[in-house]
């Protein structure tokens, strides 16, 4: 046995790795995605999986309901890390499993994948918690400039984290981008990791914030006929039945995050693909309480005022 | 239950917990329970949407979570529920707030055909609880709806104030929970929560209903409603009420010298004393005899 599979092994029991090795990891990673495409090839049969947020123990249902890797061929949209209790074993489990079958597991961007939104939902402190420093923090954040921006499966589903961008024409736009930074704060990169589609706007919207792009049907539409290709797929947003079809089938978001933030009690979906992109959607629950390392919380009574 | 509450102390408060796995209890002719479920399916959202009017809930919307305290003698019920706090918002209609990064994206090359949304996206509520008297088991009208010559609840304006030193004596809590009513991570830009928790002493019973909004690097805003009633004190049943806003810009915080460091805001009770107060009412609601 490999140390790379020690390592995996010790992941899956959530158990956290040792600086160095995260730092060994984070290397030999990087060597790998520098040499990914912003627009990544990927071979059916495929599952592609949406949001994770650190549920380590819901991904692990995920790869039941799944099956382990390499055995399945796995692409995950983004959003491994914030809001549960184990983004860094999530993360480090999923990043060792691309290092050791590069082949079988693609791991795209997702807006969580960044330095800024990192210290506000919940990975940089957990990080500080569990190493006492922000060291494992700066290996894996340095380590999401190198991941993918989307993917293409059989040149046939475009998979994405967000959404499209009115700056986006052809996906040989995407591939021009330089991708090797913080996710910026306007400009294509972040509308791919940021936008969304908005049934009451049939072109472009923008947000009532002021900043993030909606799109509506006819620019899906226009996107899928002019890169020849029949769907989207991405994830980003929460959707209770684990996934959603808008527009005419023309673009599904999959979420994987059942029973979100450990009480939304949603269902979570991965979708599969068979050789001949045959589509069949997994729908799955959260992992059983007594399985979790940590009991939820109970709310402990409090002399509020 | 949430809590292991002593037997013997439960007794001695006249008070006992709901049968069948109900979460609350019974105390001096009042029912305190607390309901929870999952979020709104696609289906619940669609129906929301309509009866609402609107095509945007918050992200989370956990259409069964209730807080109900029923005055068993007077069929009144005090309740707090996700859709009547959203009707509030809808009603209140803000407008919305621009985040830091818009300022930037002014300067953005715009698509030809763009549209602008322009709902409250931080789902802000002026809701303060909801209020009914039970006519019986088959009809249950609405307080507010009640036709003439029917009993109504009116919430008087008063200068009582909540008795915040008797709430401070570490009593007993017989009953504890918190529940979500709805929340929205507005796309990663902040939080905008509202939930209700309540405790139940021997001697009274306390809520706090909180909406909690912060949009990163923009401005806080926090709505807070406390009830306050004390068992068997006085004729009338009465319960006191006071409704506090509060609001501050990140600028402004930083103006007076406070971090802006978004950290430091993730938990609204550690920092509701620097957010100024806009508005504060206090009121109270005398619950009427058997109708």
């Amino acid at each position: 046995m490999s140390d790379l599979d020690h390592l995996i092994e010790q992941l899956k029991r959530c158990e956290p790795l040792k600086e160095s090795e995260v730092k060994a990891l984070c290397l030999k990673a990087m060597e790998i995605l520098v040499e990914e495409s912003n627009v990544q090839r990927v071979d059916a049969p495929v599952t592609i999986c949406g949001d994770i947020h650190g549920q380590f123990y819901d991904m692990k249902e995920l790869f039941k309901v799944g099956g382990d890797c390499p055995q399945t061929n796995y692409l995950f949209l983004g959003d491994f890390v914030d809001r549960g209790f184990y983004s860094v074993e999530t993360f480090l489990l999923l990043l060792a499993l691309k290092v050791r079958y590069p082949d079988r597991i693609t791991l795209i961007r997702g807006n969580h994948e960044s330095r800024q939104i990192t210290q506000v939902y919940g990975f940089y402190d957990e990080c500080l918690r569990k190493y006492g420093s922000v060291n494992v923090w700066r290996y894996c954040t340095d380590i999401f400039d190198y991941l993918s921006l989307s993917a293409l499966v059989e040149n046939k589903i475009f998979c994405v984290h967000g959404g499209l961008s009115p700056a986006i024409m052809t996906l040989d736009q995407i591939r021009a981008i330089d991708r090797k930074q913080e996710v910026p704060h306007d400009g294509a990169m972040c509308d791919l990791l940021w936008s969304d589609p908005e049934d009451i706007v049939d072109g472009w919207g923008l947000s009532p914030r002021g900043a993030g792009f909606l799109f509506g049907g006819s620019v899906v539409t226009s996107f899928n006929h002019s890169n020849n290709i029949d769907y989207i797929c991405r994830a980003h947003q929460l959707v209770m039945d684990g996934y959603k079809w808008m527009f005419n089938n023309q673009i599904v978001t999959v979420w994987s995050a059942p029973n979100y933030c450990y009480r939304c009690g949603n269902v979570a979906a991965i979708l599969e693909l068979d050789e001949n992109l045959n589509r069949e959607f997994r729908v799955f629950e959260a992992a059983p309480q007594e399985s979790r390392g940590a009991l939820a919380k109970k709310p402990a009574p409090d002399y509020f005022l | 239950m949430e809590t292991e509450v002593d037997k013997e102390i439960l007794k001695s408060s006249g008070a006992e917990l709901l049968p069948d796995g109900r979460r609350g209890l019974r105390i001096h002719d009042w029912e305190i329970e607390t309901v929870r479920g999952t979020i709104l399916t696609s289906l619940g959202v669609q129906e929301w949407e309509e009866k609402l009017q609107t095509s945007h809930l918050p992200e989370m919307v956990f259409g069964e979570n209730a807080l109900v305290l029923k005055h068993l003698s007077s069929n009144t019920k005090i309740h707090f529920n996700a859709f009547d706090a959203l009707a509030g918002w809808k009603q209140e209609g803000l407008p919305p707030v621009e985040v830091p990064a818009a300022a930037q994206w002014k300067f953005r090359s715009k698509p030809s055909q763009q549209v602008i949304l322009d709902y409250d996206y931080t789902f802000t509520t002026p809701y303060c609880g909801s209020e009914l008297i039970e006519e019986d088991k088959e009809a249950q009208v609405e307080a507010k709806a009640n036709p003439e010559g029917k009993a109504n609840l009116q919430w008087e304006n008063c200068e009582d104030q909540i008795d915040l030193a008797a709430l401070s004596l570490k009593e007993p809590i017989l009953f504890y929970d918190e529940v979500v009513l709805y929340e929205d991570e507005l796309a990663d830009n902040g939080v905008s929560l509202l939930t209700v928790k309540v405790r139940v002493m021997p001697s009274s019973w306390f809520l706090l209903l909180r909406f909690w909004l912060r949009v990163d690097g923009v401005l806080m805003r926090l709505r807070e409603t406390r009830m306050h009633y004390v068992f068997g004190k006085g004729e009338t049943p009465t319960v006191l009420r006071e409704s506090c806003c509060r609001e501050a810009t990140f600028q402004s915080l930083s103006a007076k010298g406070y971090p802006v460091d978004l950290a430091v805001y993730s938990d609204p009770s550690s920092i509701s004393q620097r957010l100024p107060v806009i508005k504060k009412t206090t009121q109270k609601l005398k619950i009427p005899r058997k109708v």
